[in-house]
């Protein structure tokens, strides 16, 4: 790890006014720190956003979810409000890495850093979420715009989430055997007869949705519906863990598992 | 009829204690005496060994499979404060000289890199600085010019380079390193005669051990004696000196090496002689003591213990009523950039290579080819694991063609129970075995005929569940001919013969039994084993056993856990050493309480006389007397004073090879049977295969301690799980190690493992070790790639898949089911 | 630079140390507490496991800057005068380890799955949340059943300190 210094903001104004040209904001640090370790991230200043109490917590307000974008996988998990209005989004945030990881990793820092692999990103397309930043609001469509890349300006702070919780939804994802990131994640989630479907892990160009699934199952929300639908292996990841055609093929079948779970 | 094998006689057993019932501590299931400070954190790993005065070191290591070095810029880094010295290839080698090598002729490999790299990730330069931080600071200031050669990736491809493609043009004209063959027997008319040939080519992959803990060095040169100390997480400290005095310009005397304990070996840290010949030059020239540990990244791509890499084209000879006749296969070995230990991975393999089969000839061509890959270095099963799959591959493909139960066709060809000991073409031995009561077992600890019928009615459901068999051979107690027996007989090499073992032990005044170890713990048990073997010969309580450590001036000799040897040969030391302390206790006993001493025996840590209840005297009480009151006793060297005896054990039972290697003699004879059957789920879907159920019998002969015999084998299989499911290097075509973290290179995880592991145990006692004990470090890995390649593709039988090489990952698998479908 | 303090098992301790100093450094390095290891690097191995705040971290993926304020318990705040906690003394009786390298992580993994999810366990729940302990030597199957003992044995120990 390159030198750096360490500062631990108050307030969201006091990290914006830290941060300078070449820092980066910590969140949790599960994919920070590792880069930084192996040299490949060199940032002279680390903004720790983890203890701006503004920045954490979830509220449930009927089918009004938020999220602060400094609360851990483990509390998003944990919440009892959330477990009830959109449980599909509580199981999918206990599934992400290992325990150690659900205590420090944050959805604010996951989102932000777009990983295409991660699982939440598929979640906040599916769920229609809005991402709040201390400037505005983004949707999750404008937000995710190529591997880890996202609408972000420079120095913009995450804040929270939010998204009206769907009639149904669930997440189905197989797991790259190594990392245990998503090789393909699939997102279903139902707004009243209108279907989306967000996909992580498979994709080369990050988080996106698939619309042929979407249409497919508006009318008919089954598996069987995704039958006649082909996914285009040509717009997928391929490495050691998989080709693009395998990515492709897994899309399909998690999809489909996703439908079956609802 | 006379045999090539006439000339290779069995000597007879050297067995001092009978295998016997009744034992008192051998066979219990003794907690462990390593586990309290293990447990509490203060165990003393390398990594916690802090030296006074000590600077640490970080490497640069090259991005490039294949290149010259032009230039080394040290500039920048030699500026940075904290730095204490930057050193190169060149630099290191004015103060030490290449590493050894057993392969004959040796192929040239210095400890860091001169002139050329010839895989990624190997050392070209180092940082010595205050910690670990600085040092890493300034390695990524070095700047490195390279001249980029072609990368020999493929292993037929390397077999054909010219010029620029050729690794060690100053040591071979080609990458071809050795190609050696071999005939046990007559195979060209064993094949003549068959029935029928099967042939199979089958592909084992490269992974490695990847214990948690990553290999370690702290070197101090002492440039007023001319030696050095030396701190390794190796499993060979006293061995080691011989092997790399040479390379360090010192006698082995000169250099004391202290061992710690060890986050785990697997055989990967058998030697690890090349960092401590690299950080033992970078002490010597900094002129501080030096620690190196590598990192993750370093350990996967530049220490030297990369598994088995192997292309097999196999032939079983066999007659249409099932008896197999013979076997021969010309095997190529991708084995990287250097050939440390020559082709002793295919000598190992030679000790069981036909399996727990009646197998009447053996023929092999090996060639070990040189590629731009880290070199191979022991694995968990040390190249017998590959041949064990081979053959049960080729088994399993007998059973096929003739339309046999694959299970029924192996009991028809096993060695019977009353053929022990049973020469195998290669003129090893099995000692002892009965195959047939093993196989007994696993079929009734599995409920094997319910499972078929469960499996069918799945299958018939549209499921992929299947299951399969192994039945293998677990060869224990190495002999070290396997290193050499495999060279050109007109310059073998290195020429080891014996594997000594050994022990020093003291009952002092206050009765407790001091017992030194002069090989180090790795994760094996030898603090516990030993407790309970000299509790059993001398009649002592386990907590009046004390264990320690020597280092390679206080203590000789010790060869280490490997090759499933150590409790086996340290039950000899034992034996050995509790032998002359008895004679010692009797005369000193048998004097005190005026008796002779041929009346005495050892009863509960007393020296007592025979049949008589209270004529006793202690251990604590003669030690007393032998060590401050020794003139109460007569005069003559028998009576010199203290209870204190070395002891070493030396290989039980081995012959050397013949010398035209018409045979390669017994090297590898205490010999262990293991069967494994699994069913499994192929998930089509994804391709993710599930274990359902999972059963392994396994015959060690007589059981030390049934509970940590039992985590060895647990381990052992969830390595071969591992090797078979998911663990690959990959290598892309420019020769860049794709996957070298465990981020990307896939082990198994708890979730991963069986829910339901049957273990069992078969004790067929060998007839030439102490009290019949057979090593069972490596048998699960000798097992479970075989009958999981098996299960899987018995679940796939509706799909016709075939497996012939390893490992089969969930896209592998899809690949294969969907070539299926598409077909169909 | 930073000025950290933190409470190492239930001791106050600080340090003037590098802003990047990662937290198991200063606990190794600075502190001698080598009982937490070094595995991975890279966040899988779990090794390095500590309790921060009550919760299971890798002390590997944080700095200790992040950590300052911080309650930390490494495996040696686990025993008390030469007494094995009840998980540590499971991991004996069923075998648990062999090398022992990962053993400490293991450890305050378990402790920690049983903190949350109670004295009664189930044996699915304790693989799936070991998903970031990696062991080489057990094959696990040791390690499940000296966590789900170890839950029964703290379990019994809440139980006795509630009455």
């Amino acid at each position: 790890m390159y030198e750096t210094s360490y500062h631990r903001a108050d307030s969201v104004a006091d990290a914006a006014s830290k941060i300078g040209d070449e820092g980066k904001y910590l969140a949790g640090g599960m994919t920070l720190l590792p880069t930084m370790k192996q040299r490949l991230a060199a940032p002279d200043t680390l903004v720790d956003l983890t203890h701006i109490g503004d920045l954490k917590g979830v509220s449930v307000n009927g089918k009004e979810v938020r999220i602060g974008a400094m609360t851990t996988h483990a509390e998003v998990n944990g919440d009892a409000a959330l477990q009830s209005a959109c449980p599909s989004l509580a199981k999918l945030a206990g599934g992400i890495g290992d325990p150690a990881v659900r205590h420090r990793g944050t959805i604010g820092g996951s989102i932000a850093n777009h990983d295409p692999a991660a699982d939440y990103p598929a979640a906040m397309l599916a769920l229609n979420a809005t991402i709040h930043t201390d400037s505005r609001e983004i949707s999750a469509d404008d937000f995710f715009s190529g591997m880890f890349e996202t609408a972000l300006n420079e120095g913009e702070i995450v804040t929270a989430i939010s998204f009206t919780a769907p009639d149904k939804g669930a997440y189905e994802k197989f797991r790259n055997p190594a990392s245990r990131y998503a090789m393909a994640g699939v997102f279903v989630a139902d707004h009243g007869g209108d279907v989306r479907v967000g996909v992580s892990g498979a994709y080369s160009n990050g988080a996106s949705r698939n619309s042929e699934m979407e249409t497919a199952l508006s009318g008919n929300l089954s598996a069987d519906a995704l039958d006649g639908v082909a996914v285009d292996a040509g717009d997928m990841l391929s490495d050691i863990h998989g080709s693009s055609d395998y990515r492709a093929h897994l899309v399909k079948v998690m999809a489909k598992r996703a439908v079956a779970a609802m | 009829m006379a045999s090539h094998l006439d000339s290779n006689v069995i000597p007879p057993s050297r067995q001092r204690e009978t295998p016997r019932a009744g034992l008192t501590w051998i066979g219990q299931s003794m907690k462990r005496v390593e586990d309290p400070r293990i447990l509490s954190g203060k165990g003393g790993y390398i990594d916690d060994v802090k030296v006074p005065g000590m600077a640490h070191a970080a490497m640069v290591s090259s991005p490039h499979a294949h290149a010259r070095i032009v230039s080394i810029d040290t500039s920048k880094a030699e500026e940075l404060p904290g730095v204490i010295g930057v050193y190169t290839g060149e630099d290191v080698a004015t103060v030490v000289d290449p590493c050894p090598s057993f392969a004959s002729p040796p192929v040239t490999q210095h400890a860091m890199a001169i002139d050329k790299v010839r895989h990624v990730g190997e050392v070209v330069a180092a940082v010595v600085a205050e910690d670990r931080y600085i040092a890493e600071d300034a390695a990524a200031l070095i700047e490195v010019e390279w001249d980029v050669l072609p990368a020999m990736v493929d292993i037929e491809a390397s077999l054909e380079a010219m010029g620029d493609g050729v690794l060690h043009p100053d040591d071979r004209e080609s990458n071809k390193a050795l190609d050696e063959s071999f005939e046990f027997g007559p195979v060209s008319e064993d094949f003549d005669a068959a029935d029928r040939i099967i042939k199979r080519r089958l592909r084992w992959n490269r992974s490695s051990a990847q214990a948690i803990e990553t290999c370690g060095v702290i070197s101090q040169w002492d440039a007023f004696k001319g030696g050095y100390t030396i701190h390794a997480n190796t499993n060979f400290y006293n061995f080691i000196p011989f092997v790399i005095g040479g390379s360090l310009r010192v006698s082995p005397g000169e250099m004391r090496i202290i061992p710690v304990l060890t986050g785990g070996s697997f055989g990967s840290k058998v030697f690890i002689h090349k960092i401590i010949i690299m950080t033992s030059a970078l002490s010597r020239l900094s002129g501080v003591p030096v620690k190196y540990i590598e990192d993750r990244l370093e350990h996967f791509t530049n220490s030297d213990s990369h598994g088995s890499d192997r292309l097999y084209d196999a032939e079983l000879a066999i007659n249409d009523d099932g008896t197999f006749k013979s076997l021969r296969f010309t095997v190529l070995d991708d084995y990287g950039a250097y050939l440390q230990f020559g082709v002793g991975t295919h000598g190992n393999a030679m000790a069981q290579v036909t399996g727990p089969y009646q197998i009447g000839s053996f023929g092999m061509r090996v060639i070990a080819v040189l590629t731009n890959k880290t070199q191979q270095g022991p694995y968990r099963g040390f190249g017998s694991e590959v041949t064990n799959w081979v053959m049960e591959r080729m088994a399993d493909a007998a059973a096929e063609e003739l339309g046999r139960d694959p299970l029924e066709l192996r009991e028809q060809n096993m060695i019977q129970p009353d053929q022990f000991p049973y020469m195998i073409p290669t003129g090893n031995i099995y000692d002892s075995g009965n195959f047939q009561k093993v196989l007994g077992e696993a079929k009734s600890l599995f409920d094997l005929d319910a499972w078929r019928k469960k499996a069918a009615d799945m299958r018939a459901e549209g499921r992929c569940v299947g299951i399969g068999v192994a039945t293998c051979m677990e060869r224990s107690v190495y002999g070290p001919t396997e290193w050499w027996s495999l060279n050109n007989k007109e310059t073998p090499g290195f020429t080891l013969t014996s594997t000594p073992e050994g022990i020093s032990a003291r009952i002092d005044p206050s009765g407790k039994l001091f017992v030194t170890l002069h090989s180090p713990m790795v994760g094996n048990s030898p603090e516990t084993v030993v407790t309970q073997i000299l509790a059993e010969r001398l009649t002592v309580a386990p907590e009046d056993v004390v264990i320690n450590y020597s280092d390679s001036q206080s203590g000789f000799n010790g060869v280490g856990p490997q090759g499933s040897r150590f409790t086996a040969m340290v039950a000899g030391a034992c034996v050995s050493a509790a032998i002359k302390l008895e004679e010692r206790l009797k005369r000193f006993g048998a004097h005190m309480l005026q008796r002779r001493p041929e009346d005495m025996e050892l009863r509960d840590g007393k020296v007592a006389v025979k049949g008589l209840k209270d004529q006793e005297t202690s251990f604590a009480d003669i030690a007393l007397n032998s060590s401050f009151f020794r003139l109460s006793f007569p005069d003559g060297e028998e009576f010199d004073s203290g209870l204190e005896t070395t002891a070493v054990y030396d290989h039980p039972l081995s012959t050397d090879p013949h010398e035209d290697r018409e045979h390669l003699g017994i090297f590898y004879p205490i010999v262990g049977h293991i069967c494994h059957i699994v069913a499994v789920e192929v998930d089509p879907g994804t391709g993710k295969v599930e274990m359902l159920d999972y059963a392994a019998v396994h015959d060690n002969g007589t059981i030390v301690n049934p509970r940590t015999l039992a985590g060895q084998v647990w381990g052992g299989t969830a390595n071969g799980i591992g090797t078979t499911l998911s663990e690959q290097f990959n290598y892309d075509e420019s020769g860049q190690f794709v996957n070298p973290n465990f981020a990307e290179f896939a082990m198994p995880t708890a979730n991963e493992m069986p829910r339901n592991f049957k273990l069992g145990h078969v004790e067929t006692p060998s007839p030439y070790t102490e009290y019949g004990i057979k090593g069972g470090g490596e048998g699960g890995r000798l097992g479970a790639p075989s009958a999981l390649t098996s299960a899987v593709e018995d679940a796939l039988q509706n799909y016709g898949v075939k497996i012939s090489a390893l490992p089969i990952t969930p896209p592998v698998l899809r690949g294969l089911i969907r070539e299926a479908e598409q077909a169909a | 630079m930073a000025k950290v303090e933190m409470t190492i098992n239930g001791r106050s301790v600080s340090g003037v140390v590098e802003d990047r100093m990662l937290l198991v450094d200063f606990l190794r390095e600075e502190r001698n507490l080598t009982g937490t290891h070094i595995g991975c690097d890279t966040s899988q191995c779990g090794s390095c496991v500590v309790h921060v705040d009550g919760k299971a971290v890798k002390s590997c993926t944080m700095l200790a800057a992040q950590a300052a304020g911080s309650e930390i318990t490494t495996i040696e705040g686990l025993a008390s005068d030469g007494e094995l906690h009840p998980m540590q003394a499971a991991f004996r009786d069923n075998h648990g380890l062999q090398c022992g390298f990962c053993t400490p992580g293991m450890i305050m993994t378990a402790v920690d799955i049983v903190n949350r999810e109670g004295a009664d366990v189930d044996e699915q729940t304790i693989r799936e949340q070991l998903e970031g302990n990696i062991c080489r030597c057990t094959g696990y199957h040791n390690i499940v059943k000296s966590i789900a003992a170890g839950a029964k044995e703290m379990g019994s120990g809440m139980k006795e300190a509630a009455e």
